[in-house]
Protein backbone atom coordinates (compact mmCIF):
# COMPACT_ATOMS: atom_id res chain seq x y z
CA UNK A 1 0.00 0.00 0.00
CA UNK A 2 1.47 3.54 -0.66
CA UNK A 3 1.66 6.19 1.59
CA UNK A 4 -1.83 7.74 0.05
CA UNK A 5 -2.89 4.59 0.57
CA UNK A 6 -2.18 4.05 3.95
CA UNK A 7 -3.39 7.64 5.12
CA UNK A 8 -6.88 6.90 3.55
CA UNK A 9 -6.92 3.62 5.98
CA UNK A 10 -6.51 5.80 8.55
CA UNK A 11 -9.20 8.03 7.86
CA UNK A 12 -11.33 5.47 6.81
CA UNK A 13 -11.04 3.89 10.65
CA UNK A 14 -11.55 7.37 11.89
CA UNK A 15 -14.57 7.94 10.40
CA UNK A 16 -15.83 4.35 11.09
CA UNK A 17 -15.18 4.69 14.45
CA UNK A 18 -17.97 6.70 16.79
CA UNK A 19 -16.65 9.93 15.80
CA UNK A 20 -20.13 11.41 14.99
CA UNK A 21 -18.50 14.36 12.55
CA UNK A 22 -15.69 13.24 11.02
CA UNK A 23 -14.62 15.97 8.77
CA UNK A 24 -11.52 16.83 6.73
CA UNK A 25 -10.30 20.42 6.65
CA UNK A 26 -10.34 21.96 3.78
CA UNK A 27 -8.86 25.40 4.48
CA UNK A 28 -7.78 27.35 1.00
CA UNK A 29 -8.06 24.72 -2.03
CA UNK A 30 -4.57 26.12 -2.88
CA UNK A 31 -3.48 24.75 -0.07
CA UNK A 32 -4.47 20.99 -1.04
CA UNK A 33 -2.64 18.39 -2.48
CA UNK A 34 -3.33 18.48 -5.97
CA UNK A 35 -5.29 15.03 -5.77
CA UNK A 36 -7.94 16.12 -3.69
CA UNK A 37 -8.59 18.85 -6.03
CA UNK A 38 -11.46 19.25 -8.93
CA UNK A 39 -10.51 21.53 -11.73
CA UNK A 40 -14.12 22.79 -13.39
CA UNK A 41 -13.46 24.87 -16.79
CA UNK A 42 -15.90 27.17 -18.25
CA UNK A 43 -17.37 25.24 -21.29
CA UNK A 44 -19.46 27.39 -23.93
CA UNK A 45 -21.46 24.04 -24.75
CA UNK A 46 -25.20 23.98 -24.09
CA UNK A 47 -26.47 21.63 -20.97
CA UNK A 48 -28.13 19.83 -23.95
CA UNK A 49 -24.66 18.85 -25.26
CA UNK A 50 -22.75 18.08 -21.85
CA UNK A 51 -25.75 15.70 -21.01
CA UNK A 52 -24.18 13.13 -23.13
CA UNK A 53 -21.62 11.60 -21.79
CA UNK A 54 -20.31 10.68 -25.29
CA UNK A 55 -19.73 14.41 -25.87
CA UNK A 56 -16.61 15.51 -27.40
CA UNK A 57 -16.23 18.42 -24.66
CA UNK A 58 -15.76 15.28 -22.44
CA UNK A 59 -13.23 13.62 -24.24
CA UNK A 60 -11.04 16.67 -23.96
CA UNK A 61 -11.75 17.18 -20.40
CA UNK A 62 -8.97 15.89 -18.37
CA UNK A 63 -10.00 13.48 -15.92
CA UNK A 64 -9.07 13.58 -11.88
CA UNK A 65 -8.73 9.30 -11.33
CA UNK A 66 -10.64 9.65 -7.73
CA UNK A 67 -9.98 6.58 -5.13
CA UNK A 68 -13.02 4.53 -4.45
CA UNK A 69 -13.81 2.39 -1.17
CA UNK A 70 -16.08 -0.51 -0.30
CA UNK A 71 -17.81 1.10 3.44
CA UNK A 72 -17.36 -1.46 6.20
CA UNK A 73 -20.00 -3.97 7.05
CA UNK A 74 -22.93 -1.91 8.32
CA UNK A 75 -24.80 -4.97 9.95
CA UNK A 76 -23.55 -7.80 11.48
CA UNK A 77 -25.30 -10.44 8.86
CA UNK A 78 -24.05 -8.88 5.46
CA UNK A 79 -22.69 -10.47 3.72
CA UNK A 80 -18.74 -9.28 2.81
CA UNK A 81 -17.93 -7.65 -0.78
CA UNK A 82 -14.43 -7.08 -2.30
CA UNK A 83 -13.17 -4.26 -3.71
CA UNK A 84 -14.13 -4.43 -7.50
CA UNK A 85 -14.42 -1.24 -8.40
CA UNK A 86 -10.88 0.49 -7.21
CA UNK A 87 -11.42 4.16 -8.83
CA UNK A 88 -13.58 6.30 -10.74
CA UNK A 89 -12.97 8.95 -13.22
CA UNK A 90 -14.41 12.29 -12.12
CA UNK A 91 -14.71 15.32 -15.02
CA UNK A 92 -16.32 18.72 -14.05
CA UNK A 93 -17.42 21.39 -16.43
CA UNK A 94 -19.00 24.98 -15.90
CA UNK A 95 -21.78 25.40 -17.82
CA UNK A 96 -25.29 27.15 -18.54
CA UNK A 97 -25.39 28.28 -15.24
CA UNK A 98 -25.18 25.10 -13.70
CA UNK A 99 -21.86 22.30 -12.66
CA UNK A 100 -21.58 19.12 -14.96
CA UNK A 101 -20.10 16.27 -13.38
CA UNK A 102 -18.80 13.39 -15.85
CA UNK A 103 -18.35 10.15 -13.95
CA UNK A 104 -17.03 6.76 -15.29
CA UNK A 105 -15.86 3.47 -13.93
CA UNK A 106 -15.50 0.34 -15.08
CA UNK A 107 -18.00 -2.52 -13.91
CA UNK A 108 -18.69 -6.10 -15.37
CA UNK A 109 -21.88 -6.50 -15.16
CA UNK A 110 -24.12 -3.66 -15.97
CA UNK A 111 -26.96 -4.17 -13.41
CA UNK A 112 -30.24 -2.61 -15.19
CA UNK A 113 -33.42 -3.51 -16.92
CA UNK A 114 -36.35 -0.66 -17.68
CA UNK A 115 -39.00 -0.85 -15.41
CA UNK A 116 -41.90 -0.02 -17.46
CA UNK A 117 -43.93 3.04 -16.09
CA UNK A 118 -47.04 2.77 -13.98
CA UNK A 119 -49.77 2.90 -16.34
CA UNK A 120 -52.08 6.00 -15.40
CA UNK A 121 -55.28 4.07 -15.39
CA UNK A 122 -56.14 2.64 -11.84
CA UNK A 123 -54.87 -1.52 -11.58
CA UNK A 124 -58.84 -2.10 -10.53
CA UNK A 125 -59.43 -0.65 -13.73
CA UNK A 126 -56.91 -3.12 -15.81
CA UNK A 127 -57.15 -6.49 -16.49
CA UNK A 128 -53.22 -7.15 -16.99
CA UNK A 129 -50.91 -5.21 -13.88
CA UNK A 130 -47.39 -4.70 -14.39
CA UNK A 131 -44.92 -7.55 -13.31
CA UNK A 132 -42.22 -7.64 -10.40
CA UNK A 133 -39.40 -9.68 -12.97
CA UNK A 134 -36.64 -9.56 -10.21
CA UNK A 135 -37.46 -8.99 -6.54
CA UNK A 136 -33.99 -10.19 -5.72
CA UNK A 137 -31.72 -7.85 -8.06
CA UNK A 138 -30.50 -4.07 -7.03
CA UNK A 139 -29.26 -1.73 -9.36
CA UNK A 140 -25.77 0.17 -10.27
CA UNK A 141 -26.40 3.71 -9.15
CA UNK A 142 -24.04 6.85 -8.18
CA UNK A 143 -24.00 10.01 -6.06
CA UNK A 144 -22.21 13.70 -5.76
CA UNK A 145 -22.82 14.83 -2.15
CA UNK A 146 -21.64 18.19 -1.42
CA UNK A 147 -23.24 20.72 1.62
CA UNK A 148 -26.43 22.10 1.30
CA UNK A 149 -25.54 25.01 2.77
CA UNK A 150 -23.47 27.65 0.75
CA UNK A 151 -20.04 26.14 1.75
CA UNK A 152 -17.21 28.51 3.12
CA UNK A 153 -17.29 27.45 6.46
CA UNK A 154 -14.15 26.16 8.28
CA UNK A 155 -15.11 22.39 8.31
CA UNK A 156 -16.52 20.67 6.23
CA UNK A 157 -19.80 18.18 6.91
CA UNK A 158 -19.08 14.27 8.09
CA UNK A 159 -18.63 11.89 4.81
CA UNK A 160 -21.13 9.60 6.80
CA UNK A 161 -24.19 11.41 5.44
CA UNK A 162 -23.64 14.83 6.60
CA UNK A 163 -23.98 15.58 10.33
CA UNK A 164 -26.22 18.01 12.46
CA UNK A 165 -24.08 20.81 11.74
CA UNK A 166 -23.67 19.83 8.08
CA UNK A 167 -26.52 19.01 6.30
CA UNK A 168 -25.86 17.43 2.64
CA UNK A 169 -27.54 17.63 -0.67
CA UNK A 170 -27.17 14.34 -2.74
CA UNK A 171 -27.89 14.17 -6.17
CA UNK A 172 -28.42 10.62 -6.99
CA UNK A 173 -28.98 8.32 -10.07
CA UNK A 174 -29.83 5.09 -10.22
CA UNK A 175 -29.69 2.94 -13.47
CA UNK A 176 -33.23 1.58 -13.26
CA UNK A 177 -35.05 4.82 -11.11
CA UNK A 178 -33.66 7.32 -12.37
CA UNK A 179 -32.83 10.38 -10.87
CA UNK A 180 -33.63 11.75 -7.89
CA UNK A 181 -32.47 14.44 -4.94
CA UNK A 182 -31.80 13.53 -1.43
CA UNK A 183 -30.98 15.27 1.86
CA UNK A 184 -29.70 14.23 5.20
CA UNK A 185 -28.09 15.43 8.01
CA UNK A 186 -26.35 12.36 9.10
CA UNK A 187 -26.76 8.51 8.90
CA UNK A 188 -30.29 7.08 8.69
CA UNK A 189 -31.77 10.35 8.13
CA UNK A 190 -31.66 10.60 4.40
CA UNK A 191 -34.63 11.48 2.50
CA UNK A 192 -35.98 11.91 -0.76
CA UNK A 193 -36.58 15.60 -1.64
CA UNK A 194 -39.43 14.35 -4.37
CA UNK A 195 -37.22 16.26 -7.05
CA UNK A 196 -35.79 14.91 -10.34
CA UNK A 197 -32.75 16.55 -11.89
CA UNK A 198 -31.02 16.08 -15.68
CA UNK A 199 -28.85 12.70 -15.36
CA UNK A 200 -28.13 10.30 -18.99
CA UNK A 201 -26.32 7.74 -18.69
CA UNK A 202 -24.65 4.73 -21.30
CA UNK A 203 -22.95 1.59 -20.67
CA UNK A 204 -20.92 -0.22 -23.14
CA UNK A 205 -17.36 -2.14 -23.49
CA UNK A 206 -17.54 -2.46 -18.93
CA UNK A 207 -17.92 0.63 -18.17
CA UNK A 208 -20.63 3.33 -17.10
CA UNK A 209 -20.80 6.86 -18.16
CA UNK A 210 -23.24 9.28 -16.18
CA UNK A 211 -23.34 13.11 -16.29
CA UNK A 212 -25.21 14.79 -13.71
CA UNK A 213 -26.15 18.12 -13.59
CA UNK A 214 -25.56 20.03 -10.46
CA UNK A 215 -26.61 23.65 -9.60
CA UNK A 216 -24.31 25.49 -9.65
CA UNK A 217 -21.63 25.26 -7.08
CA UNK A 218 -18.95 27.90 -5.46
CA UNK A 219 -15.39 27.22 -5.63
CA UNK A 220 -13.76 25.58 -2.22
CA UNK A 221 -17.35 23.07 -2.47
CA UNK A 222 -16.34 19.84 -1.47
CA UNK A 223 -17.85 17.11 -3.28
CA UNK A 224 -17.88 13.44 -2.88
CA UNK A 225 -18.85 10.52 -4.58
CA UNK A 226 -20.29 7.43 -4.36
CA UNK A 227 -21.12 4.04 -6.57
CA UNK A 228 -23.41 1.42 -5.91
CA UNK A 229 -22.43 -2.35 -7.77
CA UNK A 230 -25.69 -3.94 -8.13
CA UNK A 231 -24.38 -7.26 -8.37
CA UNK A 232 -22.85 -6.97 -5.11
CA UNK A 233 -25.87 -6.13 -3.55
CA UNK A 234 -25.35 -2.99 -3.46
CA UNK A 235 -27.94 -0.09 -1.44
CA UNK A 236 -28.24 1.63 1.06
CA UNK A 237 -25.04 2.61 2.76
CA UNK A 238 -23.22 -0.78 1.39
CA UNK A 239 -21.74 1.00 -1.51
CA UNK A 240 -18.03 2.66 -2.17
CA UNK A 241 -17.42 5.79 -1.44
CA UNK A 242 -14.57 8.70 -2.11
CA UNK A 243 -13.50 10.84 0.50
CA UNK A 244 -14.22 15.00 0.20
CA UNK A 245 -12.61 16.96 -3.21
CA UNK A 246 -12.62 20.25 -3.73
CA UNK A 247 -13.14 22.22 -6.62
CA UNK A 248 -11.25 24.77 -7.92
CA UNK B 1 -43.33 -5.52 23.02
CA UNK B 2 -47.15 -4.47 22.20
CA UNK B 3 -49.85 -3.23 24.71
CA UNK B 4 -51.82 -5.92 23.07
CA UNK B 5 -51.27 -8.52 20.54
CA UNK B 6 -53.94 -9.78 17.63
CA UNK B 7 -52.94 -13.48 17.05
CA UNK B 8 -54.61 -15.83 14.91
CA UNK B 9 -54.95 -20.01 15.42
CA UNK B 10 -54.95 -22.17 12.49
CA UNK B 11 -56.99 -25.91 12.99
CA UNK B 12 -54.17 -27.89 10.92
CA UNK B 13 -56.88 -30.79 11.46
CA UNK B 14 -59.49 -28.99 8.88
CA UNK B 15 -57.13 -27.61 6.14
CA UNK B 16 -58.88 -28.61 2.81
CA UNK B 17 -56.33 -26.53 0.53
CA UNK B 18 -58.29 -24.94 -1.34
CA UNK B 19 -57.13 -21.76 -1.20
CA UNK B 20 -60.07 -19.68 -0.69
CA UNK B 21 -58.05 -17.45 1.76
CA UNK B 22 -55.09 -16.90 -0.64
CA UNK B 23 -57.40 -15.69 -3.60
CA UNK B 24 -59.40 -13.65 -0.20
CA UNK B 25 -56.28 -12.07 0.20
CA UNK B 26 -55.32 -11.26 -2.92
CA UNK B 27 -57.91 -10.04 -4.76
CA UNK B 28 -58.18 -8.06 -1.78
CA UNK B 29 -54.48 -6.56 -1.31
CA UNK B 30 -52.05 -7.76 -3.87
CA UNK B 31 -54.07 -7.53 -7.23
CA UNK B 32 -51.55 -4.51 -8.65
CA UNK B 33 -49.03 -3.35 -10.00
CA UNK B 34 -45.72 -5.40 -9.25
CA UNK B 35 -47.60 -7.79 -6.75
CA UNK B 36 -48.65 -10.62 -9.43
CA UNK B 37 -45.74 -12.67 -7.32
CA UNK B 38 -46.80 -12.06 -3.91
CA UNK B 39 -49.40 -13.96 -1.65
CA UNK B 40 -49.12 -12.42 1.48
CA UNK B 41 -51.43 -15.84 2.52
CA UNK B 42 -49.97 -18.64 0.98
CA UNK B 43 -50.96 -22.21 1.40
CA UNK B 44 -48.35 -25.30 0.93
CA UNK B 45 -47.86 -28.68 0.90
CA UNK B 46 -46.02 -29.97 4.02
CA UNK B 47 -43.82 -31.83 3.74
CA UNK B 48 -42.31 -29.95 1.02
CA UNK B 49 -40.62 -26.96 -0.74
CA UNK B 50 -43.09 -24.19 0.34
CA UNK B 51 -43.18 -20.86 -0.93
CA UNK B 52 -41.22 -19.46 -1.55
CA UNK B 53 -39.22 -22.32 -2.43
CA UNK B 54 -37.20 -23.84 0.79
CA UNK B 55 -37.82 -20.38 2.86
CA UNK B 56 -37.41 -22.91 6.48
CA UNK B 57 -33.85 -22.77 4.98
CA UNK B 58 -33.16 -19.47 3.68
CA UNK B 59 -31.78 -17.63 7.51
CA UNK B 60 -33.21 -14.75 9.23
CA UNK B 61 -34.61 -14.64 12.72
CA UNK B 62 -32.20 -14.26 15.68
CA UNK B 63 -29.97 -16.44 18.46
CA UNK B 64 -28.56 -15.73 20.89
CA UNK B 65 -29.88 -12.16 20.71
CA UNK B 66 -28.27 -11.43 17.26
CA UNK B 67 -29.82 -11.50 13.75
CA UNK B 68 -29.26 -13.94 11.32
CA UNK B 69 -28.13 -13.91 8.18
CA UNK B 70 -30.57 -14.40 5.60
CA UNK B 71 -31.01 -15.27 1.76
CA UNK B 72 -33.17 -13.12 -0.67
CA UNK B 73 -35.01 -15.72 -2.97
CA UNK B 74 -35.08 -15.20 -6.43
CA UNK B 75 -38.88 -14.87 -8.84
CA UNK B 76 -37.86 -18.37 -9.44
CA UNK B 77 -37.86 -18.72 -5.88
CA UNK B 78 -41.57 -17.44 -5.86
CA UNK B 79 -42.87 -19.03 -8.66
CA UNK B 80 -42.61 -16.72 -11.69
CA UNK B 81 -46.06 -15.29 -12.49
CA UNK B 82 -47.96 -16.23 -16.35
CA UNK B 83 -50.49 -14.73 -18.61
CA UNK B 84 -52.24 -16.90 -20.95
CA UNK B 85 -52.20 -16.47 -25.01
CA UNK B 86 -55.68 -15.94 -25.56
CA UNK B 87 -54.91 -13.77 -28.07
CA UNK B 88 -53.22 -15.62 -30.37
CA UNK B 89 -54.98 -18.84 -29.78
CA UNK B 90 -58.81 -17.87 -29.33
CA UNK B 91 -59.01 -14.32 -31.25
CA UNK B 92 -56.48 -14.84 -33.64
CA UNK B 93 -57.55 -18.75 -34.43
CA UNK B 94 -54.51 -20.53 -34.34
CA UNK B 95 -56.25 -23.38 -33.60
CA UNK B 96 -53.88 -24.68 -30.41
CA UNK B 97 -55.50 -24.61 -27.06
CA UNK B 98 -54.60 -21.88 -24.65
CA UNK B 99 -50.99 -22.16 -22.87
CA UNK B 100 -49.55 -20.66 -20.44
CA UNK B 101 -46.38 -18.37 -21.24
CA UNK B 102 -43.62 -18.23 -19.82
CA UNK B 103 -43.85 -21.96 -19.49
CA UNK B 104 -44.55 -22.11 -16.16
CA UNK B 105 -41.40 -23.62 -14.13
CA UNK B 106 -42.37 -23.66 -10.29
CA UNK B 107 -45.02 -22.06 -8.75
CA UNK B 108 -46.81 -21.00 -5.11
CA UNK B 109 -47.16 -24.55 -3.62
CA UNK B 110 -45.69 -26.18 -7.02
CA UNK B 111 -45.28 -29.44 -5.52
CA UNK B 112 -48.85 -29.94 -4.40
CA UNK B 113 -50.01 -32.61 -2.30
CA UNK B 114 -46.98 -34.63 -3.36
CA UNK B 115 -45.98 -34.96 0.19
CA UNK B 116 -43.51 -37.52 1.82
CA UNK B 117 -43.15 -41.38 2.69
CA UNK B 118 -43.78 -42.12 6.12
CA UNK B 119 -43.35 -46.19 5.42
CA UNK B 120 -45.27 -47.87 2.49
CA UNK B 121 -47.87 -44.58 3.06
CA UNK B 122 -47.84 -41.12 1.45
CA UNK B 123 -48.62 -38.50 3.77
CA UNK B 124 -49.08 -34.71 3.47
CA UNK B 125 -51.16 -32.19 4.90
CA UNK B 126 -51.22 -28.39 4.17
CA UNK B 127 -50.01 -25.31 6.30
CA UNK B 128 -51.61 -21.88 5.85
CA UNK B 129 -49.15 -19.24 6.04
CA UNK B 130 -49.55 -15.64 6.79
CA UNK B 131 -47.36 -12.69 9.00
CA UNK B 132 -46.84 -14.34 12.18
CA UNK B 133 -46.90 -10.27 13.59
CA UNK B 134 -43.97 -11.80 15.68
CA UNK B 135 -43.35 -10.35 19.39
CA UNK B 136 -39.51 -9.61 18.13
CA UNK B 137 -39.91 -8.91 14.73
CA UNK B 138 -36.42 -9.67 12.86
CA UNK B 139 -37.67 -7.24 10.05
CA UNK B 140 -38.58 -4.40 11.95
CA UNK B 141 -35.01 -4.57 14.19
CA UNK B 142 -33.08 -5.48 10.24
CA UNK B 143 -34.53 -2.34 8.59
CA UNK B 144 -32.15 0.55 8.36
CA UNK B 145 -34.77 3.13 8.08
CA UNK B 146 -37.31 2.59 10.58
CA UNK B 147 -39.53 1.98 8.01
CA UNK B 148 -41.07 -1.03 9.83
CA UNK B 149 -42.74 -0.23 13.07
CA UNK B 150 -45.16 -2.87 15.58
CA UNK B 151 -48.47 -1.05 16.55
CA UNK B 152 -48.52 -0.25 20.53
CA UNK B 153 -51.93 -1.08 20.78
CA UNK B 154 -52.34 -4.05 18.83
CA UNK B 155 -49.16 -5.61 17.92
CA UNK B 156 -49.94 -5.40 14.23
CA UNK B 157 -46.56 -5.10 12.37
CA UNK B 158 -46.70 -3.13 9.38
CA UNK B 159 -44.30 -1.23 6.74
CA UNK B 160 -44.53 2.80 6.67
CA UNK B 161 -44.69 2.79 2.36
CA UNK B 162 -43.03 6.51 2.79
CA UNK B 163 -40.05 5.66 5.01
CA UNK B 164 -39.51 1.83 3.02
CA UNK B 165 -36.24 2.75 0.26
CA UNK B 166 -36.89 -0.82 -0.72
CA UNK B 167 -33.68 -1.80 0.44
CA UNK B 168 -34.99 -5.53 1.58
CA UNK B 169 -33.01 -6.07 4.69
CA UNK B 170 -36.07 -6.88 5.90
CA UNK B 171 -36.79 -10.12 3.64
CA UNK B 172 -33.25 -11.40 4.58
CA UNK B 173 -33.99 -11.22 8.00
CA UNK B 174 -37.70 -12.55 8.58
CA UNK B 175 -37.02 -16.67 8.85
CA UNK B 176 -40.48 -16.87 7.72
CA UNK B 177 -39.83 -14.59 4.42
CA UNK B 178 -43.14 -13.43 4.74
CA UNK B 179 -42.23 -9.83 3.52
CA UNK B 180 -41.98 -9.33 -0.83
CA UNK B 181 -40.65 -6.52 -2.81
CA UNK B 182 -42.95 -4.96 -5.25
CA UNK B 183 -40.33 -3.87 -8.17
CA UNK B 184 -43.14 -1.26 -9.92
CA UNK B 185 -43.01 1.06 -6.70
CA UNK B 186 -39.67 0.05 -5.60
CA UNK B 187 -41.07 -0.91 -1.76
CA UNK B 188 -41.51 -3.98 0.28
CA UNK B 189 -45.00 -5.40 0.98
CA UNK B 190 -46.58 -7.92 3.70
CA UNK B 191 -49.70 -9.10 5.00
CA UNK B 192 -51.53 -6.35 6.95
CA UNK B 193 -53.86 -8.73 9.29
CA UNK B 194 -56.36 -6.81 7.62
CA UNK B 195 -56.20 -4.04 10.22
CA UNK B 196 -59.35 -1.62 8.01
CA UNK B 197 -60.98 -4.37 7.99
CA UNK B 198 -60.53 -5.31 11.99
CA UNK B 199 -60.98 -1.53 12.80
CA UNK B 200 -64.33 -1.92 11.59
CA UNK B 201 -65.08 -4.75 13.61
CA UNK B 202 -64.84 -7.71 10.45
CA UNK B 203 -62.37 -10.68 10.62
CA UNK B 204 -59.37 -10.89 8.44
CA UNK B 205 -60.40 -12.00 5.12
CA UNK B 206 -58.55 -15.22 4.86
CA UNK B 207 -60.64 -16.04 7.93
CA UNK B 208 -64.16 -15.36 6.64
CA UNK B 209 -63.92 -16.74 3.43
CA UNK B 210 -62.49 -20.32 5.13
CA UNK B 211 -64.43 -22.82 3.93
CA UNK B 212 -62.85 -25.03 6.32
CA UNK B 213 -63.55 -22.72 9.35
CA UNK B 214 -59.97 -23.40 11.01
CA UNK B 215 -58.74 -19.86 11.98
CA UNK B 216 -59.70 -18.37 14.88
CA UNK B 217 -59.01 -14.68 15.75
CA UNK B 218 -58.72 -12.18 18.44
CA UNK B 219 -56.41 -10.68 20.76
CA UNK B 220 -54.06 -13.32 22.59
CA UNK B 221 -53.98 -11.12 25.87
CA UNK B 222 -57.79 -11.22 26.03
CA UNK B 223 -59.03 -13.59 28.53
CA UNK B 224 -61.99 -14.14 26.72
CA UNK B 225 -61.01 -14.66 23.05
CA UNK B 226 -60.51 -18.14 21.56
CA UNK B 227 -56.65 -17.79 20.87
CA UNK B 228 -55.97 -16.93 24.28
CA UNK B 229 -58.13 -20.23 25.27
CA UNK B 230 -56.17 -22.23 22.52
CA UNK B 231 -52.81 -21.00 23.23
CA UNK B 232 -52.59 -20.11 26.81
CA UNK B 233 -55.29 -21.86 28.44
CA UNK B 234 -55.71 -25.27 26.68
CA UNK B 235 -52.48 -25.24 25.18
CA UNK B 236 -53.00 -26.76 21.53
CA UNK B 237 -51.79 -24.14 19.74
CA UNK B 238 -48.00 -23.73 18.64
CA UNK B 239 -45.78 -21.50 16.59
CA UNK B 240 -44.23 -22.41 13.79
CA UNK B 241 -40.01 -22.63 14.11
CA UNK B 242 -40.37 -21.40 17.85
CA UNK B 243 -36.55 -21.65 17.46
CA UNK B 244 -36.21 -18.58 15.12
CA UNK B 245 -36.84 -16.58 18.30
CA UNK B 246 -39.35 -13.88 16.79
CA UNK B 247 -41.83 -15.13 18.70
CA UNK B 248 -44.60 -15.32 16.20
CA UNK B 249 -48.31 -15.03 17.04
CA UNK B 250 -49.83 -16.69 14.30
CA UNK B 251 -50.14 -20.52 16.40
CA UNK B 252 -51.50 -23.69 15.02
CA UNK B 253 -52.90 -26.75 15.97
CA UNK B 254 -50.70 -29.49 15.10
CA UNK B 255 -52.11 -31.82 12.46
CA UNK B 256 -52.70 -34.90 15.38
CA UNK B 257 -55.15 -37.86 13.28
CA UNK B 258 -54.85 -38.17 10.05
CA UNK B 259 -57.34 -41.05 9.34
CA UNK B 260 -55.82 -44.21 8.24
CA UNK B 261 -57.80 -47.23 7.21
CA UNK B 262 -57.43 -49.95 9.90
CA UNK B 263 -55.79 -47.80 12.49
CA UNK B 264 -59.26 -46.45 14.02
CA UNK B 265 -59.28 -45.73 17.39
CA UNK B 266 -54.95 -45.70 17.67
CA UNK B 267 -53.15 -42.37 18.82
CA UNK B 268 -50.63 -41.00 16.71
CA UNK B 269 -48.26 -41.21 19.01
CA UNK B 270 -48.81 -45.27 19.28
CA UNK B 271 -49.44 -45.70 15.75
CA UNK B 272 -47.83 -42.09 14.43
CA UNK B 273 -49.35 -41.96 10.77
CA UNK B 274 -47.39 -39.01 10.12
CA UNK B 275 -43.72 -39.04 11.53
CA UNK B 276 -43.47 -37.50 14.34
CA UNK B 277 -39.93 -35.78 13.77
CA UNK B 278 -41.38 -33.81 10.81
CA UNK B 279 -43.78 -32.45 13.25
CA UNK B 280 -41.03 -31.45 15.60
CA UNK B 281 -38.88 -30.46 13.02
CA UNK B 282 -41.90 -27.28 12.19
CA UNK B 283 -43.37 -26.84 15.93
CA UNK B 284 -40.56 -27.94 18.11
CA UNK B 285 -40.48 -30.88 20.91
CA UNK B 286 -43.67 -29.53 22.76
CA UNK B 287 -45.94 -30.62 19.75
CA UNK B 288 -45.91 -34.12 21.64
CA UNK B 289 -47.01 -32.25 24.83
CA UNK B 290 -49.72 -31.36 22.71
CA UNK B 291 -50.59 -33.95 20.86
CA UNK B 292 -50.76 -36.09 24.02
CA UNK B 293 -53.32 -33.34 25.19
CA UNK B 294 -55.19 -33.10 22.40
CA UNK B 295 -55.37 -37.38 22.39
CA UNK B 296 -56.58 -37.57 25.67
CA UNK B 297 -59.84 -34.78 24.59
CA UNK B 298 -60.45 -37.09 22.19
CA UNK B 299 -60.79 -40.07 24.44
CA UNK B 300 -62.74 -37.57 26.78
CA UNK B 301 -65.29 -37.15 23.67
CA UNK B 302 -65.35 -40.61 22.84
CA UNK B 303 -66.37 -41.77 26.09
CA UNK B 304 -69.62 -39.32 25.93
CA UNK B 305 -67.93 -36.63 27.96
CA UNK B 306 -67.65 -33.19 27.08
CA UNK B 307 -64.35 -31.73 25.78
CA UNK B 308 -64.39 -27.60 25.56
CA UNK B 309 -61.06 -27.84 23.81
CA UNK B 310 -63.01 -30.12 20.74
CA UNK B 311 -66.28 -28.19 21.05
CA UNK B 312 -63.98 -24.54 20.47
CA UNK B 313 -62.18 -26.58 17.76
CA UNK B 314 -65.29 -27.28 16.05
CA UNK B 315 -65.82 -22.96 15.50
CA UNK B 316 -69.38 -23.59 14.89
CA UNK B 317 -69.80 -19.87 14.16
CA UNK B 318 -68.05 -16.91 14.03
CA UNK B 319 -68.94 -15.44 17.40
CA UNK B 320 -67.12 -18.87 18.38
CA UNK B 321 -64.02 -18.53 16.33
CA UNK B 322 -63.57 -15.03 16.55
CA UNK B 323 -63.29 -12.03 18.81
CA UNK B 324 -62.50 -8.43 16.87
CA UNK B 325 -62.98 -5.95 19.91
CA UNK B 326 -63.66 -1.95 18.77
CA UNK B 327 -60.42 -0.30 19.29
CA UNK B 328 -61.78 1.41 22.41
CA UNK B 329 -62.77 -1.69 24.02
CA UNK B 330 -58.91 -2.87 23.26
CA UNK B 331 -57.78 -0.58 25.54
CA UNK B 332 -59.77 -2.07 28.85
CA UNK B 333 -58.74 -5.60 28.41
CA UNK B 334 -56.37 -5.95 31.57
CA UNK B 335 -53.51 -7.18 30.75
S1 LIG C 1 -43.20 -13.12 10.22
FE1 LIG C 1 -41.45 -12.05 9.33
S2 LIG C 1 -42.39 -10.23 8.41
FE2 LIG C 1 -43.88 -11.01 9.88
S3 LIG C 1 -43.41 -9.87 11.79
FE3 LIG C 1 -42.30 -11.85 11.87
S4 LIG C 1 -40.25 -11.31 11.11
FE4 LIG C 1 -41.62 -9.65 10.46
S1 LIG D 1 -59.42 -21.25 2.97
FE1 LIG D 1 -59.20 -22.41 4.89
S2 LIG D 1 -59.41 -24.57 4.23
FE2 LIG D 1 -59.03 -23.41 2.36
S3 LIG D 1 -56.77 -23.47 2.14
FE3 LIG D 1 -57.23 -21.59 3.29
S4 LIG D 1 -57.01 -22.17 5.44
FE4 LIG D 1 -57.19 -24.11 4.25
Amino acid sequence: MNQRGQLLTVLLLLMTSAAPAFSQQPAHTAALPQHLRLRANFSPQSAEVLLDPAAPAWQSTPAQRIALHRTPPLYDTDPPASLEISFVEVRTLRAAGKLFVHLSWRDASADYVELPAVPDTPPEQRFLKEHTLGPERFFDAAAVMFPKDAPGGVVSPSLQMGDAQGPVSMYYWNAARGAMRMEAAGRGTTRRTGDSFSARAVYASGTWQVVLELPELPPATPLAFAIWNGSQLDRDGRKYFSVWHWLE
Amino acid sequence: MSRHQYAMVMDLNKCLGCQTCTIACKKLWTDRDGTDYMYWNNVETRPGLGYPRQWDRNGGGWKDGELQPGRLPTLDDYGAPWEYDYEQRLYEGSGKPVMPSPDPQSGCNWDEDVGALNGDDNFYFYLPRICNHCTYPACLAACPRQAIYKREEDGIVLIDQERCQGYRYCIAACPYKKIYFNEITGKSEKCIFCYPRLEKGEVNACAAQCPGRLRFVGILDDPESPVHKLVLVYRVALPLFPEKGTQPNVFYVPPFNPPRRGNYGKSILEDPRLPLDYLVYLFGPEVKDVIRRLEAELVRAQNGERSEVLQLLIGRDAATRYRIPAREQLVQIKT
